[in-house]
């Protein structure tokens, strides 16, 4: 091994640690009691490691049907962010149309609307169609994106026009080349936009805790939230819901990982 | 997360403001309550903040209600945080989707008044003459805007001296004998800092957090008005008055101590402060009496927590005493009147002796009624924890003024994160004392002067 290459292991084992600090931070305290978070100077490693947090966390809150509901909000966000946005940035990147141009612009000026400014409207609408407490109340208002819309549009201008061109020449409709070419090389960014889309909503507070007023319908971060108590803020039980709260989308992140390299080695047109 | 709820309170304020004076319109103070005949309603929802044991106790407050009798039916529903619950009432009103009862905390009182959305508690009170002479006179009073009682308060607490008996003993102050004035604070803080061979500082005496709160409590211990026309209890307030002498000396001795490394400065931080008080990085730190549960089981016999009275200046003005803080009961004007009928009763249930004692042993807020304190659970609990009896005997002994009532502005929010900001610029040395408490002053009756504008 060169010296270049075992400085930049090093660099990046220093680096991954200061990353990953505040996670280890947080499953070491979800593993000690309270007083013994209460020591000074703070310990970083639990001496007497106890699973009592995880288990008063399992009392305090259902957390699995909290996590069931994420889960189901987050993947149909996923799916119905892939579906308009990809057929939205298709159409502004292969079709040609009068006024394409200026709709996309518009449709980018919406992403500098805050999302705050909307809330009231949005509210409002879901709870006239009665979709408060109900998983669509929860997804549907985020199925469409504008940044979204934006990266894939960026990523399939990068696809070969030549492409284009032989398909219309084999007789492929527009549909046909969107499903069988468009879709499968564009894997890697349509992965960014769903696992961006699937953490942002799975990071969602404010909104969940507006359009739900039964526990059954509540997501995780309204959990993590009924973990801090008004008077006393007990880090190891907050620390052991973040922990539960973050593993899943951890272990996804790692499986999607994999799907997202294959997708970028999948190379198509050569020269 | 804070700063993205404030903007979304602030929105919906906005929103409320201009489209939720539909029913009833703004400010309508002389709201009445719903004939007495009026049947309740079968079933009310309740909002409330209340998260863990204390969300559990207030389920079994509900659970009791609803076996207690068979006509109506209580649901509650908890809504995040204080200020979460606050912001999604706010969204709720706009589109007419309040519960009938909700939960609010201390500081959104002139705003909840404001709104013009609230039946006042009183018109019930004075409608059925339910008697709240045995009422807590500093819970009720806090409550209460030209002497009528705007909402009905639910969970109580103030602030007092936390102190570490064993490291009294170390340093040979007396572990019974509490420092109660500022030169008596900072005299103990002196002797209670331990530096190491390093001269570094291993413990300091005396470390309250950066928290506003703080501060109005130690201005009533002062007996100053934080807020002009009587703390905005005889009419709206229209400025702030802490830039006094009062606000000068306790700037100053909070100044001194950090400046002398004898007070700790967590910063604006109430968790650091109580968990450098749990670490016994502190000897001494003022908060909320509700904390004493949680610093004992946390403690958990590494040292003995002792409590004592409020710091105060050192002519210790007769005047001067503890404000309450918490939260208190709503009932929505924009309910048929059959469920705020409903939810009245509720009210009247949660207030029972019975029902307030086994609120105090279960989650160490104050009992609302004197009577609840001769009920089991109250006894049980004042055994286990003697140290609680400080709190109590600390409110008893505030006398009932329009200082220690406390104040109430529509933008005490606000109010609060200013002097938070002012505090920290005098202890950073960024501002010298006065000035600081001129340009926090100024600020805030800016911030008055708009509210008042807004909310005629």
């Amino acid at each position: 091994m060169s010296i270049r290459t075992v400085l930049s292991y090093a660099l990046l084992a220093v680096g991954s640690i200061v990353v990953a600090f505040p996670l280890l931070m947080a499953l070491s305290y979800s593993l000690m009691s309270e007083s013994q978070i209460a020591t000074f100077p703070p310990p970083i490693v639990p001496v007497r490691p106890t699973l009592n947090n995880y288990a008063d966390v399992l009392d305090t809150i259902p957390i699995g049907r909290y996590l069931l509901n994420s889960f189901v909000v987050s993947t149909a966000v996923v799916i119905g962010q892939l579906i308009t946005a990809s057929l939205a940035a298709y159409a502004f990147s292969f079709l040609v149309f009068r006024g394409r141009q200026i709709l996309f612009f518009v449709f980018l000026s919406t992403l500098m609307i805050p999302w705050e400014a909307t809330i009231i409207p949005n509210y409002m609408t879901i709870r006239t169609i009665g979709w408060l407490d109900t998983y669509q109340g929860l997804a549907v208002p985020f199925m469409a994106t504008a940044f979204g819309t934006f990266l894939l549009r960026q990523a399939f201008l990068q696809i070969p026009r030549e492409l284009w061109d032989a398909a219309r020449i084999d007789g492929a409709s527009s549909l046909r080349f969107f499903i069988s070419t468009v879709i499968p090389l564009s894997r890697p960014i349509l992965g960014t936009v769903a696992i961006y889309g699937f953490l942002s909503t799975y990071n969602q507070y404010f909104w969940p805790l507006l359009v739900t007023n039964q526990t059954l319908m509540r997501t995780t971060q309204v959990g993590i939230a009924q973990l801090r108590f008004e008077e006393t803020l007990r880090f190891g039980l907050v620390m052991a819901g973040v922990v539960m709260v973050a593993v899943p989308t951890l272990a996804l992140l790692v499986l999607g990982q994999r799907q997202l390299v294959r997708g970028l080695t999948a190379g198509a047109v050569k020269g | 997360m804070r700063k993205f709820l404030g903007l979304a309170l602030a929105l919906t304020m906005v929103t409320a403001a201009c489209g939720g004076s539909a029913p009833g319109g703004g400010g309508d103070s002389s709201a009445l309550a719903p004939a007495k005949d009026v049947a309740p309603a079968a079933s009310i929802t309740w909002w409330h903040a209340m998260s863990g044991v204390n969300g559990d106790a207030i389920n079994k407050i509900v659970a009791g209600f609803n076996s207690s009798q068979s006509k109506i039916k209580v649901e509650t529903v908890f809504q995040g945080n204080y200020d979460d619950l606050l912001a999604k009432l706010n969204t709720a009103i706009a589109s007419n989707a309040a519960p009938a009862l909700v939960q609010v905390y201390d500081i959104g009182q002139a705003y909840m008044r404001d709104s013009g959305q609230v039946v006042p508690m009183q018109a019930f009170i004075d409608r059925d003459k339910f008697s709240t002479s045995d009422f807590e006179p500093a819970v009720i009073n806090y409550y209460k805007y030209q002497d009528k009682l705007q909402s009905m308060p639910f969970n109580s607490s103030s602030s007092m001296l936390y102190y570490n008996k064993d490291a009294f003993k170390e340093v040979g102050l007396d572990p019974n004998k509490p420092p109660v004035t500022f030169t008596e604070v900072a005299d103990a803080a002196k002797k209670l800092t331990k530096k190491d061979a390093s001269g570094a500082t291993t413990r300091w005496g005396f470390g309250p957090s950066v928290y506003g709160w703080l501060f109005e409590q130690l201005m009533a211990t002062s007996a100053a008005l934080y807020a002009d026309n009587g703390n905005g209890r005889d009419n709206r307030a229209t400025k702030v008055v802490w830039n006094s002498a009062a606000g000068k000396a306790i700037l100053d001795w909070w100044k001194a101590g950090v400046d002398g490394g004898y007070f700790f400065n967590p910063g604006i931080d109430n968790d650091g402060a109580a968990n450098a008080f749990n670490a016994q990085k502190t000897a001494m730190y003022i908060e909320s009496t509700a904390r004493l549960r949680g610093h004992i089981n946390t403690v958990a016999g590494k040292f003995e927590i002792g409590t004592g009275l409020y710091p105060r200046p050192d002519s210790k003005p007769k005047d001067g005493g503890n404000i309450i803080g918490g939260a208190s009961l709503y009932i929505m004007k924009s309910r048929p009147a059959a469920e705020q009928q409903a939810a009245w009763e509720f009210v009247k249930y949660a207030m029972t002796p019975a029902v307030q004692g086994q609120w105090q042993s279960d989650t160490g807020y104050y009992p609302i009624v004197k009577a609840a304190y001769d009920t089991g659970p109250s006894k049980e609990w004042a055994t286990k924890y003697p140290q609680f009896l400080t709190a109590v005997n600390q409110i008893r002994e505030s006398p009932q003024n329009r200082m220690t009532n406390g104040a109430v502005l529509g933008v005490m929010p606000q109010a609060r994160q200013r002097t938070q900001k002012m505090i920290e610029s005098v202890l950073l040395g960024r501002e010298t004392s006065q000035a600081a408490l001129d340009a926090a002053v100024a600020d805030m009756n800016k911030a008055i002067e708009t509210y008042n504008k807004a909310n005629p």
